[in-house]
């Protein structure tokens, strides 16, 4: 059963994933680093961003429930530090798919940043025009 | 601003009950927690700070309510239902309208067969046209069972017709007949709801097959 499910995450293109709503992105970018629990998710993206983005509870948990259906992130068993933590919480981890989806994501999003690079769209790009 | 937490988590709580009762089981509680944890966070802020979460917090149960509840319906297959419910409603208004025109060139007319049954086509398209929008409507909004609700539909909107003209028509027409205004409701109330017993029938067997 593992290896089948293992199997059809290989066979699955990140592509067809694209593009990403913002929410759902950020959650990727939580969890790129370590494991967390929704509260911890909703925490880093809003210190991340310096509270530019907030994540509620709805699209929090709307978006982890579509993700764990796309097989983007994956539920843990065991909570990281159970001496210390509220058991009732739940402990979500960045899948091997979804690490694929998260960096083919953010490629994309590059290739666009480069695009208003070359369009002289960006802030920096305006101040030298400015200083010119 | 004075901000009472226990209060606020329980009438978010009960907002709760906004998303779809599968979407609540798997993720009231964590979502329930979750606006608690961030409750405190927004407390220790500025006074207005708990007002915007209020805001931010609506805001967010508005827009992914709905969400949720479309995504669910998009799994139920309810395009797909509603598509078929609609064909079945218009089918249903049609033989409404086509016992009201009937109706209306028997008498003007004074074709005999026709008027021979007039009062049961006035009733069948009077409590057609009424009882199929009802059952439409219920069925969309409601998860009651839907032969239920064509049942209780068309025997409220033929009852009551039946029982408003048994008790004011002797009064305004002397040549008012009881028993065959009575009849014509009950066959009114027959052919309708066996029409939607066929109609259920049918989708089941063909749900059953597939």
């Amino acid at each position: 059963m593992f290896q089948e499910r293992t199997k059809l995450a290989k066979d699955r293109n990140p592509e067809d994933f694209l593009p990403l709503t913002p929410a759902m992105f950020h959650i990727l970018l939580a969890l790129a680093d370590q494991d967390r629990h929704g509260y911890e998710i909703m925490r880093e993206v809003d210190e991340r961003t310096q509270g530019k983005v907030r994540l509620g509870p709805g699209t929090l948990y709307g978006s982890i429930k579509r993700m764990l259906g796309d097989e983007l992130i994956e539920e843990l068993d065991e909570r990281p530090d159970p001496e210390i933590d509220d058991e009732r919480r739940r402990y979500y981890r960045l899948s091997g798919f979804g690490r694929r989806v998260a960096v083919a994501e953010a490629e994309r999003l590059a290739g666009l940043v480069k695009v208003a690079r070359t369009k002289k769209l960006l802030a920096g790009h305006r101040l030298t025009d400015a200083r010119a | 601003m004075k901000t009472n937490p226990r209060l606020s988590h329980r009438v978010y709580e009960l907002l709760l009950i906004a998303y779809p009762s599968e979407f609540r089981s798997e993720y009231g509680s964590l979502m329930s927690q979750l606006f608690r944890d961030r409750y405190r966070h927004e407390a220790t802020k500025h006074k207005l700070a708990i007002l915007f979460y209020w805001f931010a917090v609506v805001n967010d149960l508005v827009v992914t309510a709905f969400k949720e509840h479309a995504q669910k319906r998009k799994g139920d297959g309810f395009m797909h239902n509603l598509r078929r419910d609609l064909i079945g409603l218009s089918a249903c208004v049609a033989i409404s309208v086509a016992a009201f025109v009937l109706l209306s060139y028997g008498r003007s007319h004074e074709v005999a067969p026709i008027l021979l049954f007039g009062r049961i086509l006035d009733a069948v398209a009077t409590a057609g046209i009424l009882g199929n929008i009802i059952v439409f409507l219920l069925v969309k909004v409601t998860k009651w069972n839907p032969l239920r609700i064509a049942l209780w539909t068309f025997l409220i909107v033929n009852l009551v017709p039946a029982i408003l003209l048994a008790l004011v028509g002797p009064k305004i027409d002397p040549q008012f007949r009881l028993a065959a205004t009575l009849i014509s409701y009950l066959v009114s109330f027959l052919f309708w709801f066996s029409l939607h017993y066929a109609w259920r029938s049918a989708d089941t067997n063909a749900v059953a097959k597939s």
